[in-house]
């Protein structure tokens, strides 16, 4: 049976304040453990939250990045529940009144514009690390636990289950965490747990417009485990409804080894968190003048300008993601361009050896890669030896004319000086001349190939074949 | 009257260990809590808005300014168990919901 | 209390001759009241030593600097053991000072010892203490009243001028009350909860006990004000001790709600207060029966909403990071045994009905309906000060009870009905002796005032002070 996909994601993205979200210990990443805690964070008895205002700025900002409405009223409630991770045995979030609601994501799945409804956008307080003493928490006799991360900002995106595949699963994933850099709310690290995503997926027979049994997966901790624990999913879960099985509303985690989806453990019954408004907290009320003042310092979105440079730059779609995909490479376009460098060269530059070469080492002046552009296009060195000229700019503090000249790679431009050389290989390949004449027109490249050799790629290759149509008459 | 099993599950909810004994002195506790808490239910408060905080204030904003931490032994010192500057917790065996 | 700062400045006393004095008589009353669970002797002979030098050097820190004190076992004391009266923090010793600690340790009042109460707060006699019961100075055989026991009996018996105590309901007034002391609760936000181990934090507030009404009027200046540590500390103005006048009490409208002088109060209590009500209005003051019906609904309201906060309150205390622990193979039983063990039978109670009324299937009608019948008491208190400018009730329905004679929880809950009203609307309330019952037991008045009219209610009780024939008026 053929069956629809329905997906919805569960997207925390830690904020990328310097203090916690309720006290004023550090976020920063990697320190030893149970170091960046104090009698808050560390929930002993007696101790109050107070907000930080920036976790609240960052949560207003990605929700108008994501069209949301904001609410100028909102109320923290506790999440009751126990796990040593957790130092209150709550956890201060939003729940009846969230920060955000009713927004949207657009990105494109290959050369489609879709849209996935976002339903809420709250704050909330992450909580400890776990360290296993097996590695694995299934086996493991003892656990530690390191409190750094204890109170670090999140905020918790939930979008509609919209989502129709699990490659749109990813590209939507991707397309969030561009937006949330973007911004400059989060750095959104994977690998280092400041986004993370659960995902809730379900089937239903084709067309059909009743919900089927939802499973939610966790441990997800890659854009490739996103993509594979779901598409593990639909395989299960449709084989499981094939042979006409029920599936278990359950939550299950991803194991990357086996490359399966394995059932967590739990008690069964659902969870009872018993929410209520956290009484230390009164309800945020929000300044619209303060939301009005946040949206004016939010930036050229990552969709926007995508289609700014489409429409304005005449790029296209495939350079366009390079561009937005690359914020730093757009930015550098972007200030060339209105410096008035040609766009396509300049995209081709970028795109291409460029971009290995700026990975490795770092970005380039922009205005020595403008120069570099500028000697091209005055024909100051071959195509070429572009090449070679911007391998040497990484290396080299010089100017791109600084070290044409001092390597002489300047392209040779004297006609009789080319002369000499062309009569030279015409002469050392008689027979080959020969041939060409007798009507073997294929040899022309060789030609043009070997003088440019003997005049050690510093021939304008124009000149090398109008020099070569003079002595070997017509051709090519 | 509420059932037996819901006082285990309360319990259970809010981890504590109940001797048969005890179970059954706040089960009575909570059959009879519930009776006046029932008369709180004929107050009419249609239209009310519920009252969460005394004082109808907002929250306050703190900068984000980075404030001193304890030094990894304070924190710790109070730990009933500690090993390699972690607290130590004996196996977890339910997972996170 | 005047008198005393008097006596330090002019050095006709010591700071180290007033604690000496607090420590003798602790030592000789002690075994019998039990008002204290530590008695930190090395520290404040230390702290009083420091004050005398201070005052040597004419650096005093207040008027006040000297004045020893004693704090209830639930505020936090830096490196000073804060049990609450439980076995599972006996062994507990905070990393820092509560607000109010530090406020009155800048004023130089050395530090007594912590005070006795019932376990976390929750009760109205100090007789649930894992520390033992606190006993009436005026009465051995009586309660002293709760949850301050420990602070009222330790002013009662002379053993400390002054003191802290937490009210949630009526733990300040009640044992106040009891004791023949006076107590306030103060507005709620007027001082920081910051330190104080949480009961209920939309109902807990700190206050001071004295043998005088200007005593708890100075105590009061030293520990009110805003708080950035305390997200629900209102951005009142500071306390100052006022100037003395009886003329306050010419014109004021003294509201008399009826529902406050019905059944079930004792009759010489209500003798007493109606003596103190004549006085009043004898000086000028204008008399105004009001109603106050959904007092009825005070105590079941609080009685859902504290456990409710009290429930997820305690929840921290987990066996992790603090506290006593209970070995076990697994983390969830190492919880629950930890809990079981380290919590005494009346908060294992609270904690169960406060789990009950917010889990899923329950929290809407009782949890919910509470805070709506909640907005009912708030809405009919401000109603009756639209009327009237104070108003004035007994503070409990009866003289202080024997101990063991209140045996069901109802029964004990019951002990809060004149005094939660004040806690659920937020207003302050202040108690004082207005006379003896005719076992000789002291008899409790209660002040109401609208939220941040602790001056008016200090005025009025300075009045009915004056006037009132009392025994032990003494200071020291």
């Amino acid at each position: 049976m053929n069956y629809d996909v329905v997906i919805g994601l569960e997207i925390h993205v830690a904020l990328l304040t310097d203090s916690k979200f309720l006290c004023g210990c550090s976020t920063a990443f990697g320190a030893p453990p149970n170091t960046q805690c104090c009698p808050v964070c560390l929930g002993l008895p007696g101790t109050l939250p107070v907000v930080n205002e920036k976790a609240v700025e960052y949560g207003v900002k990605a929700g108008l990045a994501l069209n949301c409405e904001v609410h100028c009223f909102s109320r923290f409630d506790r999440k009751n529940y126990f796990y040593p991770d957790l130092p209150k045995a709550y956890q201060i979030t939003q729940d009846t009144y969230p920060l955000c609601t009713n927004g949207f994501l657009e990105y494109y799945i290959d050369d489609e514009l879709c849209k996935t409804a976002i339903t809420r956008l709250h704050l909330e307080e992450e909580a400890g690390k776990l360290i296993h003493s097996s590695g694995s928490i299934v086996d493991s006799e003892y656990s530690l636990v390191d409190y750094n991360r204890a109170g670090i900002p999140l905020i918790e995106i939930v979008t509609a289950p919209d989502i129709t595949s699990p490659r749109q699963a990813r590209l939507f994933l991707e397309q969030l965490r561009l937006l949330m850099r973007c911004i400059g709310v989060s750095d959104t690290k994977m690998e280092e747990g400041s986004l993370r995503c659960d995902a809730n997926i379900s089937l239903k027979p084709e067309g059909s417009m009743v919900l089927g049994t939802k499973v939610e997966i966790k441990n997800l901790n890659s854009f490739r485990a996103l993509e594979r624990a779901l598409e593990y999913e639909v395989s299960r879960q449709g084989m499981v409804l094939d042979r006409g099985g029920k599936i278990k509303q359950e939550s299950r985690t991803w194991d990357e080894r086996s490359g399966k989806t394995m059932p967590m453990r739990s008690k069964g019954d659902a969870p009872d968190y018993r929410y209520f408004p956290d009484p230390d907290l009164p309800p945020l009320r929000l300044d619209p003048a303060w939301v009005a003042q946040i949206k004016d310092t939010l930036p050229e979105l990552p969709l926007e300008r995508l289609h700014r440079l489409e429409r304005d730059f005449g790029l296209s779609r495939y350079e366009a993601t390079f561009l937005v995909n690359y914020p730093d490479f757009g930015q550098l376009f972007l200030e060339l361009a209105a410096a008035g460098e040609d766009n396509t060269a300049l995209v081709n530059l970028l795109m291409g050896d460029y971009a290995r070469l700026a990975r490795e080492h770092g970005h380039l002046a922009p205005q020595r890669i403008a120069e570099l552009l500028t000697i091209l296009q005055e024909g100051l060195i071959t195509q070429n030896r572009s090449k070679a000229v911007l391998e040497e700019l990484f290396r080299s503090p010089l100017s791109p004319r600084e070290i044409v000249r001092e390597k002489g790679w300047e392209v040779l431009r004297d006609s009789s000086q080319l002369g000499a050389v062309v009569q030279e290989v015409l002469a050392a390949n008689g027979d080959l001349v020969a041939r060409y004449r007798a009507g073997e027109e294929k040899l022309w490249g060789f030609f043009v190939g070997q003088v440019m050799r003997a005049a050690e790629g510093k021939a304008d290759p124009k000149l090398v074949n109008e020099l070569l149509r003079e002595v070997l008459g017509k051709a090519d | 009257m509420i059932k037996r099993e819901e006082v285990i599950r309360m319990a259970e909810l809010a981890r504590l260990e109940l001797s048969e004994e005890e179970i059954d002195l706040y089960w009575q506790d909570l059959n009879s809590f519930l009776v006046s808490g029932r008369k709180l239910q004929q107050v009419d408060v249609s239209g009310i808005e519920g009252t969460s905080h005394a004082m109808a204030v907002s929250s306050p904003l703190r900068s984000d300014r980075v404030g001193e931490s304890l030094p990894q032994d304070a924190v710790l010192a109070a730990g009933p168990e500690v090993m390699d500057g972690y607290f130590k917790v004996p196996r977890i065996v339910e997972e996170q919901q | 209390m005047r008198k005393l700062a008097h006596l330090l400045q002019t050095g006709e006393v010591s700071s180290t001759e007033l604690v000496r004095r607090c420590l003798e008589q602790i030592k000789k009353t002690q075994p019998v009241i039990n008002a204290f669970i530590t008695v930190d002797e090395e520290g404040a002979l230390a702290q009083a030593a420091q004050s005398d030098a201070r005052r040597a050097r004419g650096e005093a820190l207040s008027p006040w600097d000297g004045i020893p004190l004693a704090i209830k076992d639930n505020i936090s004391t830096q490196g000073l053991r804060t049990t609450c009266a439980s076995r599972f923090l006996r062994n507990y010793t905070p990393l820092y000072d509560a607000t109010v600690v530090e406020r009155v340790k800048q004023a130089g009042l050395p530090i007594l010892g912590k005070t006795n109460l019932d376990e976390f707060a929750m009760g109205s006699s100090t007789e649930y203490s894992s520390f033992g019961v606190t006993r009436n100075p005026h009465d051995v055989e009586r309660v002293a009243g709760g949850s301050s026991g420990g602070s009222a009996a330790a002013v009662a018996a002379e053993q400390a001028p002054w003191s802290l105590g937490t009210d949630t309901g009526g733990s300040i007034r009640q044992p106040a009350s009891f004791c023949g002391v006076v107590g306030l609760k103060p507005t709620y936000g007027r001082v920081s909860r910051y330190g104080v181990v949480a009961l209920a934090p939309s109902l807990d507030q700190v206050g001071p006990m004295a043998r005088t009404v200007e005593g708890a009027a100075v105590l009061f200046s030293l520990i009110a004000g805003t708080d950035s540590r305390d997200a629900t500390s209102t951005g009142a103005s500071p306390f100052q001790v006022p100037v003395w006048d009886p003329k306050v009490v010419q014109g004021l409208r003294v509201g008399v709600p009826e529902e406050f002088f019905s059944t079930g109060l004792q009759p010489e209590v209500e003798a007493a207060v109606r003596r103190s009500l004549q006085v009043l209005e004898e000086q000028g003051a204008v008399l105004q029966p009001i109603s106050l019906a959904t007092n009825q609904y005070a105590i079941d309201t609080y009685l859902t909403l504290v456990t409710a906060e009290a429930s997820s309150c305690l929840a921290r205390f987990d066996g992790v990071r603090y506290g006593e622990r209970v070995a076990a193979e697994d983390s969830n039983t190492m919880f629950a045994k930890s809990r079981g063990a380290g919590f005494g039978p009346e908060v294992k109670r609270r904690i169960m009905l406060g789990t009950y009324v917010l889990s899923a299937s329950h929290y809407e009608a009782y949890y919910e309906q509470a805070q709506r019948v909640r907005t009912l008491i708030k809405q009919d208190v401000a109603r009756a000060f639209e009327e009237v400018d104070v108003i004035i009730t007994p503070t409990t329905p009866s003289t202080a009870f024997r101990i063991g004679e209140k045996r069901s929880p109802l029964e004990m809950y019951l002990s809060d009905l004149y005094t939660a009203t004040a806690n659920l609307s937020g207003i302050c309330a202040l108690s004082l002796p207005c006379g003896y019952d005719s076992r000789g037991l002291p008899v409790g008045l209660q002040i109401m005032g609208n939220h941040f009219r602790e001056e008016l209610i200090f005025q009025v009780a300075h009045v009915v002070e004056e006037s009132v024939e009392r025994g032990a008026q003494r200071e020291l």
